[in-house]
């Protein structure tokens, strides 16, 4: 045992609900808010085991179920430059079989305790999680730790997962939004290794058991993890448990995961045209820069996303669906990841209306530079930031899975707290000051995915080029 | 001996606290009609609310497909004293956030938000079950955004929903069972106010109703509320359900269609079900999981790992429109199958029938059960987590089944099957001439994409 330290005493949180002033006049007859009850933000244990293992540890009463992660250091940023996406290969096969486990045995054990085994790949960690029957707790300790420890990537699973991966490509690739995505991210990012989000159908197909092994030694080990449980178990047991299952788990390679270089995001204001013969709507994405999570604006920026596209109340969603009725679908949010954050607006909208769409993005967008946060809006973004956190959290797999990104962007479980607590602090001029830095239109940058006709017809008068994505 | 006497023990320990979770749970009915549910817990300063109406895509009338779904929209469009924009303000600047979902036999709406905001929400609740802001504007404004939606869920998505939307109308012969839920764009164009109206007369009256409330309340309080702004909404005559009992299938049913957007073919298998009752439709679904469900299914193992003819399997009953309660009329359980594309359709149906064929003749393993019903235990958990959805999933069950408490007797119930039971209804319900089978393969590339909008 190396360190033991308790973050004690809930964090408490004090938020007032002041009653939403004008905009809409409610109704004379509504009831005003009740007394606010302090959030209760999760009380979380931290230890470290011999091996650098991290651990949190949040035991709670109640509900009966134990949610498991494993979050390690290395995804898809991390990998070879001739194997880009090799991390989602990685993650599908890791599950697949152990030196005493075969593949069946390990998807029929975890589902006899009540779980399914995942494991994702995201730009900066693979998350393995799970979540098992309270009663079983005792049993999934071992097993997780064996996957995590002792993957051996059958040569014959290799190949089935390669199989389905590629297949999962070609699905995807069909998927509108999935082309959008990834030509932003290629748009945002340049060469940096966050413009990658999924593999080739080349490098799904030159990637060896060999290639899997050697990268499962560089990022599975225990001095680059952590693991989160949350639920409903014995604090102290589970740690007596826990040591036994994890304390074996070496680090197989010396080599590790280097850190990933900050990316300069400065994306060329034009159109990024994905052609998509047969679309009956364009699927637009706007990208603009942002700050990461770690970033001293961060939570002034969750409060502007949030009054500009961020909830069903927000100018855009009010603007283009509720009184435009041009989309089902729009949305904005604050993408982070350790080393970079951008702001992405997406909506879905028939071809004719594709060219009024954007032009209405880029006023919202101009808009927030220009005409601050009325008391309202800021009243409402912010309880519903801080309230919808809160609701987040209230499940095992939801907390879980935040304090598994919170360990991966550097960042401690306190952090819960206290960007909940900026962000009842930030103020208008706060939000005005973030959107002047990121959102202008003119720093902006449009990818479209469609009938290459209607995207050119539509978005000429923009006077942007438009230009294929990369 | 000792050793073994103590395991038993703890064993027994450990089934008995298995089926004890049971978080405090009371129904009142008013004298309106409307049921009231509570299940008070205080983990968290967070309440959910849902209220379901017993009403959704089956009845909705001939010539007006999509209806239901349209009508959802419009309940978030305002009242005479509460404009379209005040519920999303009230409720997101109390914390949380609402919704609206509408399925074959209810429609629900819900809230999650801090439990400051409980009094506000109940008054919007019934608000909009006293009248609604009838305007022509709106319903215009909603049948676009619906018409969106539908788009980007089903028109310009490969596959476009034919595993949920073509398969049961393909497997049934009665409008209310086999039409387009989500509307053809001719219905939704026809509709007007009146018909907002008419509907929601009919149906959203206290007495289809169920409020459900879950989080950081006490039961009395809540019941309190409900009673002073609820309590005065009088009862409506609600019409009579028609039957929607189907005449028995005669044959199989098969049929193909070209994918314009989807690169790789795809199945979609549906086989009716029996008639919903307690025990059988859970025995239904012990057979559905153990067929679909993860990387440990029957289907899984052999389409995806033994014999490598499917890219991904999914499916079960009432898959994907709720879980294997959430119905109370015909239903199938469905296959959704994605098969790589230098495969024939049958090739994978070959592979397919004898997974069926094997589980009908001799049934799960008493571990494979074992683990399947721990699975299925254990999911069901997590749709009673968290408020919100807890007080949707006894809303569904006290409109349903005519009882919230179905909720917690799931895993009990769960118990109960057995393998023969599996085995037998595979063997009854999982036959040929009692499914409809839909083979979606990629148009060829030559064909002329028809790209112009249904409408614009």
């Amino acid at each position: 045992m190396k360190t033991l330290r308790a973050l004690t005493a809930s964090y408490l949180l004090l938020v007032s609900i002041a009653h939403a002033q004008k905009e809409h006049s409610l109704p004379k007859d509504l009831p005003p808010y009740g007394p606010v009850a302090p959030l209760k933000t999760p009380t979380v244990k931290t230890l470290q085991l011999d091996n650098g293992l991290t651990v949190w540890l949040v035991a709670r009463e109640g509900f009966p179920k134990v949610a498991l992660t494993v979050a390690v250091r290395g995804g898809l940023a991390a990998d070879p430059k001739d194997r880009p996406g090799l991390a989602e290969v990685l993650a599908k096969t890791l599950t697949q079989g152990t030196k005493t486990r075969t593949a069946r045995q390990v998807a029929e054990q975890f589902q006899f305790v009540g779980g399914d085994l995942s494991a994702r790949a995201g730009q900066d960690a693979i998350f393995v999680s799970t979540s098992v029957l309270a009663e079983k707790f005792n049993q999934v300790l071992p097993l997780l730790a064996d996957v995590v420890t002792n993957a051996n990537f059958p040569d014959a699973e290799v190949k089935i997962a390669k199989s389905n991966v590629a297949n999962s490509l070609r699905s995807r690739e069909s998927q509108p939004g999935f082309l959008a995505n990834r030509a932003l991210a290629k748009v945002m990012f340049g060469d940096h290794p966050y413009s990658v989000i999924a593999p080739t159908q080349s490098s799904i197909e030159q990637t060896t058991p060999e290639d899997l092994r050697r990268e499962f030694a560089r990022r599975l080990q225990p001095k680059q993890a952590v693991l989160v449980v949350v639920g409903s178990f014995d604090a102290t047991k589970a740690e007596a448990s826990l040591r036994q299952a994890f304390q074996s788990w070496k680090a197989a390679g010396s080599e590790s995961v280097p850190e990933t270089p900050k990316p300069s995001i400065q994306p060329a204001r034009a159109v990024y045209l994905v052609p998509r013969a047969g679309s009956v709507q364009t699927t637009l994405r706007v990208g603009a820069a942002g700050p990461e999570r770690q970033a001293e604006d961060y939570e002034a920026s969750e409060v502007a996303n949030a009054i500009y596209g961020g909830m069903f109340g927000s100018r855009l969603v009010l603007n283009i669906r509720e009184d435009k009725g041009y989309t089902y679908s729009p949305f904005s949010a604050l993408r982070t990841y350790r080393e970079a954050g951008y702001f992405a607006t997406q909506a879905d909208v028939r071809n004719a209306v594709t060219g009024a769409t954007l032009n209405e993005i880029d006023y919202e967008l101009n808009r927030m530079c220009t005409t601050g946060p009325s008391d309202t809006e800021m009243t409402q973004a912010k309880r519903y930031l801080v309230g919808n956190e809160a609701i987040g959290l209230q499940s095992g797999g939801g907390l879980a899975g935040e304090l598994g990104r919170l360990w991966v962007d550097g960042l401690p479980p306190d952090n819960i707290a206290k960007e909940s607590e900026k962000i009842d602090k930030s103020i208008a001029a706060d939000v005005t000051a973030v959107a002047k830095k990121y959102l202008p239109a003119a720093r902006s940058t449009v990818i479209a995915v469609g009938e290459e006709k209607v995207v050119r017809e539509e978005l000429q008068p923009f006077g942007m080029d438009i230009k294929p994505a990369p | 001996m000792a050793s073994r006497l103590f395991l038993i023990v703890l064993l027994l320990a450990s089934l008995a606290s298995a089926q004890q979770w049971h978080p405090p749970t009371q129904t009142k009915k008013l004298s309106n009609g409307l049921v009231v549910v509570v299940s008070e817990d205080h983990s968290a300063p967070t309440i959910g609310i849902c209220v379901t109406y017993g009403i959704g895509f089956r009845l909705e009338p001939e010539g007006r497909t999509g209806f239901a779904h349209l009508f959802e929209h419009m309940m978030f469009e305002g009242t005479p004293v509460s404009p379209k924009g005040v519920f999303d303000q009230v409720a997101e600047s109390g914390g949380g956030f609402i919704n609206g979902d509408t399925r074959y036999d209810y429609t629900e709406y819900i809230e999650s938000a801090s439990s400051a905001a409980l009094d506000p929400l109940l008054w919007l609740e019934a608000d909009r079950m006293k009248t609604l802001d009838f305007s022509e504007k709106n319903l215009e404004n909603q049948r676009n955004v619906v018409e969106e939606e539908v788009r980007v869920n089903v028109m310009n998505q490969p596959y476009g929903l034919f595993y949920a939307i073509d398969l049961p109308g393909k497997a049934w012969d009665t409008y209310p069972n086999a039409h387009n839920f989500y509307g053809d764009f001719k219905d939704l164009d026809a509709a007007n106010i009146k018909d907002v109206q008419t509907f929601y007369e009919q149906y959203y009256a206290p007495n289809n109703a169920v409020l459900a409330v879950v989080g950081d309340v006490k039961p009395e309080e809540v019941f309190e509320k409900a009673e002073k702004y609820f309590g005065a909404l009088p009862q409506r005559k609600v019409p009579p359900k028609p039957d929607l009992i189907e005449r028995p299938q005669a044959s199989e049913r098969r049929s193909t269609q070209e994918d314009k957007l989807a690169t790789l073919p795809a199945l979609g298998i549906g086989y009716r079900m029996p008639p919903k009752t307690p025990h059988e439709s859970v025995v239904a679904a012990v057979t559905g999981e153990l067929l679909h469900n993860g990387e440990a299914s029957r289907l899984y193992q052999a389409l995806v790992k033994e014999k490598q003819v499917a890219a991904e399997v999914s499916g079960g009953v009432n898959w994907p429109l709720g879980t294997f309660l959430e119905y109370s009329g015909p239903t199938l359980m469905t296959s959704f199958i994605i098969y790589p594309a230098n495969l024939k359709g049958n090739d994978v149906m070959t592979a397919y029938d004898s997974v069926i064929e094997s589980l009908a003749k001799i049934g799960p393993k008493a571990e494979e059960l074992d683990r399947v019903r721990s699975k299925m235990r254990s999911d069901w958990y997590d749709q009673l987590e968290i408020p919100v959805s807890r007080a949707s999933a006894l809303g569904h069950a006290a409109l349903l089944d005519g009882d919230p408490m179905r909720v917690y007797s799931v895993p009990d119930e769960l118990n109960k099957v057995t393998a023969d039971e599996v085995r037998a209804f595979a063997a009854k319900y999982l036959v040929k001439n009692n499914r409809t089978i839909i083979d979606r393969v990629p148009a060829a590339k030559s064909s002329t994409p028809d790209s112009k909008d249904g409408k614009q």
